[in-house]
């Protein structure tokens, strides 16, 4: 590399010594650009359906006339589609953009063939959309997180092993030696995911198990995208955004050893929560409680590590919107987690079980978590990727501002509302209709919360899609941020 | 485009890391991009050990006091049916053990086991002139313990009088029998005969489970057939 | 590059742990629990459900119903179920064993449905079923369970009026015009069976035999003799 900068350098003298692997990432930008521009739309549109079906849903459970006469649409099947859409159209597929693009720069590794990916991506929506229409006509496999029809799982799987097999081949080909954290945690998601899918498919829709065996491989596959998925990609964003926008280093490299390996060795067990006080074995629901306890070690751990990692550099919140959205998330992170340690002990459980605090939780971790930090994550990668800036900061704005305080208010709704169900639900001098009537007032205000959520979404939609539109111009160099950084203060790379 | 074309090196330039015109393109974005992250190696804080072991440890003492009885002398396959996490099976009755039950639970019992005896017996205990004899204030329900368990263990076959009238019938076995029986346990053998043995006016005393036991060992193996009137009079 | 193996290691072993743990020992240690045969009563328990009510299980997956109904009864002592009449006992593993999709059910937006059966019986219990499927908020006003008035056909009387026409049943805003009447659609016929069918009554004397034994304890005696001493909550 020496030898290169100084050819540079000879070439034209005022040429940086970095400029070359600067230019080597323009290339790997460049080579991302269409898969992960593929991946991206894909995602962003999942999103607005999602979100869309996620209204609907929330709007029916408080008001159930609403939109009733429609078989198709009825509750149980616009919340599936809700699930869905969001998990495996909104999430996996910036997993898929976001993961790729941080692979390919940190293996310092060129895709080649992309064509290949879009493809896969391509099979990826036809599969989805196809199974969401399934939901809709009725066949719903009713098993959660796994409710995609078995005649559109297939081609989900062929399009996961195209997409997962190529982003281990770019990691494979890469120049760099040092595998940075969020290359373990992708590597591990990668590798995670078709084992816990292929498992769940043939022990659940294939050949499925006796009893409720069933319902053990249900929750340790469901548990399980989010801990060993979702999480480890997540995590693997804020791993490489933080650093990268702060300029600094990652405060320390053994925590981040801990904080994985502790995640990989607990996460997987903890999915057994979801069944306390089920007919199941009792050893393996205290199993899953035990390592819900131990999963503490590893979000402290992270959490630490990301605080002290960001201690210093907390004004520059202030402006920089990726670090903004990374940031939050990441906090979330921490909060939902630790909330969900707390809810697996059994007399915790015992009152929450069942009840509206559970969504409220799920939506902290899938979307005050991982949504968050993947829209930071886009707005950093996709000036690299287009070489044009966001063209509005207000939009920026909006969708931080109505997706952060929508879904705080959502989460904070969800489980006070939750917490006295599951108490009033537990003592039966109570009217079973009461307790549902006391549910109302929150579950209203959780669509209120939703709907401020939605406008968000439409506002980064329109963002997006006006930045993809506008020509690219040479004086749209400057990073598009909340508000200018004052001299005095450290200049933010958005 | 790739920064090296792999068929055509230059053996005499040495190559660049990316092309010339790369170099010059590197776009402003990437221009004001801090550096790639990387990892600090500040060491880990103490306490963070001392709060992992001390996790480790508590979190195991959980475990242990919620095991549901997985242990060396109990194995997954049992636990599998403990859903209680409380379990210990240690304390708690096994699987075969006799439950204490009170007299009414027991009579309770005895009256819902009847139910298959009704069939024949009616249920009203008096049975069908000829075939089924009654039981309500028969002198074989309310007589020797030791032959009316025989009846029940192995069923009675051939003409039989009771209270002067005589029936002829076919009562299958309710023991385990090579080839049939209901292998009915010893405790529903009892409850259903104290159950018999009070009810429609009976005076017969409760029998016990042990009682059936003692009676079942006894006639163990000489007897695959039902009984006959004359040999049940032998017995005392 | 050579941390890649030890990477791919501990991943592989960790997941390999919790499936070794959570599936495989499950599926060899319960994964062929048979019915139990009762002697007194002659039967095999789980009883199969019957064809119709088989269908109407269908009906009640395609419809999400699991998303606010749970089929699973906690202990007495854990949660209110027991208090609430949802069952006589906890539902134990040996009671799904003859279904091909297990229902259990992770929300209770409406209250658990696994013994159903036993609560809402015979023909007042479908009665009452096709009020509250027609339009909850007949029999429970303030629900906010939709109605599935799509369960429901009106059809021109032919000859005789159908003796399974529920109009009787329905309030006055829904009566047909003269020379129709309003049946269940098939899939409502076959959901009100199934619902009809949900009911666990059988004790299984091995699972009934592994309860937790409260330790035997002097000091608790209640002031009330005969009175029941509350059984202390294990944390």
């Amino acid at each position: 590399m020496a030898s290169a900068s100084s050819l540079a350098a000879s070439i034209s003298p005022g040429t940086p010594a970095d400029t070359v692997p600067r230019a080597e990432l323009s290339e790997i930008d460049d080579s991302t650009k269409s898969p992960a521009l593929f991946f991206l739309c894909s995602a962003i549109l999942w999103l607005l359906v999602g979100t869309a079906f996620a209204v609907i849903s929330s709007w029916k459970l408080h008001s159930p006339e609403f939109l009733n006469q429609w078989e198709w649409l009825t509750f149980g099947r616009a919340r599936t589609a809700h699930l869905n859409t969001v998990v495996y159209g909104w999430a996996v597929n910036a997993s898929f953009a976001v993961s790729l693009w941080i692979m390919a720069r940190l293996s310092r590794s060129v895709v080649r063939h992309s064509g290949i990916l879009m493809l896969a991506g391509a099979f990826w929506n036809i599969g989805l959309t196809v199974g969401i229409i399934g939901i809709l006509a009725g066949d719903s496999t009713s098993v959660e997180w796994l409710e995609i029809p078995p005649y559109a799982t297939p081609m989900l799987f062929i399009a996961y092993a195209l997409i997962g097999g190529w982003t281990v081949v770019t990691f494979r080909f890469g120049k760099s030696e040092h595998i940075y954290v969020s290359q373990w945690y992708l590597l591990a998601a990668f590798f995670w995911f078709p084992w816990l899918y292929s498992v769940a498919q043939i022990m659940l829709i294939f050949a499925p198990a006796r009893g409720t065996v069933q319902s053990l491989v249900n929750w340790w596959f469901a548990h399980n995208v989010l801990g060993l998925w979702l999480t480890p990609v997540g995590l693997a964003a804020v791993y490489y955004f933080l650093p990268k926008v702060l300029g600094k280093p990652i405060h320390s490299y053994y925590l981040s050893v801990l904080g994985f390996w502790s995640l990989a060795l607990f996460y997987n067990w903890a999915g057994m929560h979801h069944l306390i006080g089920g007919p199941v074995p009792a050893w393996v629901l205290t199993a899953g409680i035990a390592a819900s306890f131990m999963m503490v070690i590893p979000v402290v751990v992270t959490g630490i590590n990301h605080h002290l990692t960001m201690v210093g550099s907390f004004h520059m919140l202030k402006y920089s919107p990726t670090l903004r959205f990374i940031v939050f998330g990441a906090v979330n992170y921490t909060l939902s987690s630790l909330l969900g340690s707390t809810m697996a002990d059994r007399n915790v459980s015992e009152v929450v079980h069942f009840t509206h605090a559970i969504v409220g939780h799920s939506h902290h971790g899938l979307y005050a978590f991982f949504t968050m930090v993947m829209f930071g994550s886009i707005y950093y990668m996709l000036p690299r990727i287009l070489r044009k800036e966001w063209p509005s900061a207000m939009l920026i704005s909006i969708h931080f501002w109505t997706t952060a305080v929508g879904v705080i208010v959502m989460v904070i709704a969800l489980s006070v509302v939750g917490a006295r169900e599951g108490l009033e639900m537990n003592n039966a001098n109570i009217p079973f209709i009461d307790v549902v009537k006391h549910t109302v007032a929150g579950l209203e205000l959780r669509s209120y919360s939703g709907m401020l959520m939605t406008v968000g979404h439409i506002a980064f939609a329109v963002n997006f899609l006006w930045m993809l539109l506008k020509p690219r111009t040479a004086q749209n160099s400057e990073p598009t941020l909340f508000r200018q950084p004052t001299p005095d203060l450290e200049t933010a790379a958005q | 485009m790739s920064a090296q074309d792999p068929k055509k090196p230059n053996p005499k330039i040495e190559q660049a890391g990316a092309s010339d015109q790369n170099i010059q393109r590197v776009h402003a974005t990437l221009l004001r991009e801090k550096a790639e992250p990387s990892e600090g190696y500040s060491p880990m804080p103490l306490f963070v050990l001392g709060f992992v072991s001390a996790m480790i440890f508590f979190v195991a003492v959980y475990f242990v006091h919620h095991r549901g009885g997985i242990g060396p002398d109990f194995s997954f396959k049992q636990a599998a049916l403990v859903y209680d996490e409380r379990y210990d099976p240690a304390t708690a009755p096994g699987a075969g053990a006799a439950k204490e039950l009170t007299p009414e639970q027991i009579i309770a019992a005895g009256k819902k086991a009847f139910s298959t005896c009704a069939t024949c017996h009616q249920p009203t205990g008096l049975g069908i002139p000829g075939t089924y004899p009654p039981l309500a204030k028969s002198e074989w329900v309310n007589g020797s313990e030791d032959r009316v368990i025989r009846i029940l263990l192995n069923g009675l076959s051939g003409e039989v009088t009771v209270e002067g009238h005589k029936f002829n019938g076919l009562m299958p076995a309710f023991g385990k029998v090579p080839g049939g029986g209901y292998n009915w346990t010893d405790e529903r053998i009892s409850q259903v005969l104290t159950y018999v043995r009070q009810e429609w006016g009976n005076t017969g005393g409760p029998i016990s489970a042990e009682k059936v036991k003692s009676i079942r060992e006894e006639v163990a193996g000489a007897r695959p057939n039902a009984w006959t009137e004359a040999e049940l009079l032998a017995v005392p | 590059m050579n941390r890649a193996p030890l990477i791919f290691l501990g991943v592989f072993f960790t997941l390999a742990f919790s499936w070794t743990g959570i599936v495989l020992t499950n599926q060899l240690a319960y994964g062929k629990l048979e019915p139990v045969y009762d002697e007194s009563e002659a039967k095999a328990f789980p009883q199969s459900v019957p064809g119709i009510a088989a269908q109407g299980k269908l009906v009640y997956q395609d419809l999400g119903c699991i998303y606010c109904h749970t089929q699973q009864v906690r202990r007495p002592g854990f949660g209110g179920d027991i208090d609430r009449g949802w069952g006589d006992r906890q539902s134990v593993a040996r009671d799904y064993i003859r279904e091909r999709r297990v229902l259990l059910g992770t929300m209770r937006t409406g209250p658990d449905l696994r013994n159903i059966g036993a609560r809402q019986a015979g023909e007042g219990g479908r009665e009452w079923h096709i009020r509250h499927m027609y339009d909850p908020q007949i029999t429970s006003p303030g629900s906010i369970m939709p109605s599935f008035k799509y369960l429901f056909e009106t059809r021109k009387i032919v000859g005789e009026p159908s003796p399974k026409a529920v109009q009787r049943l329905l309030p006055a805003s829904a009566q047909p015009k003269t020379g129709y009447e309003v049946v269940l659609t098939e899939r409502g016929d076959a959901l009100i069976e199934y619902l009809l069918s949900l009911k666990d009554t059988y004790n299984y004397p091995e699972e009934a035999s592994r309860v937790y034994v409260e330790p035997k304890n002097e000091e608790k005696k209640s002031e009330h003799p005969g009175e029941a001493v509350k059984p202390e909550k294990h944390p």
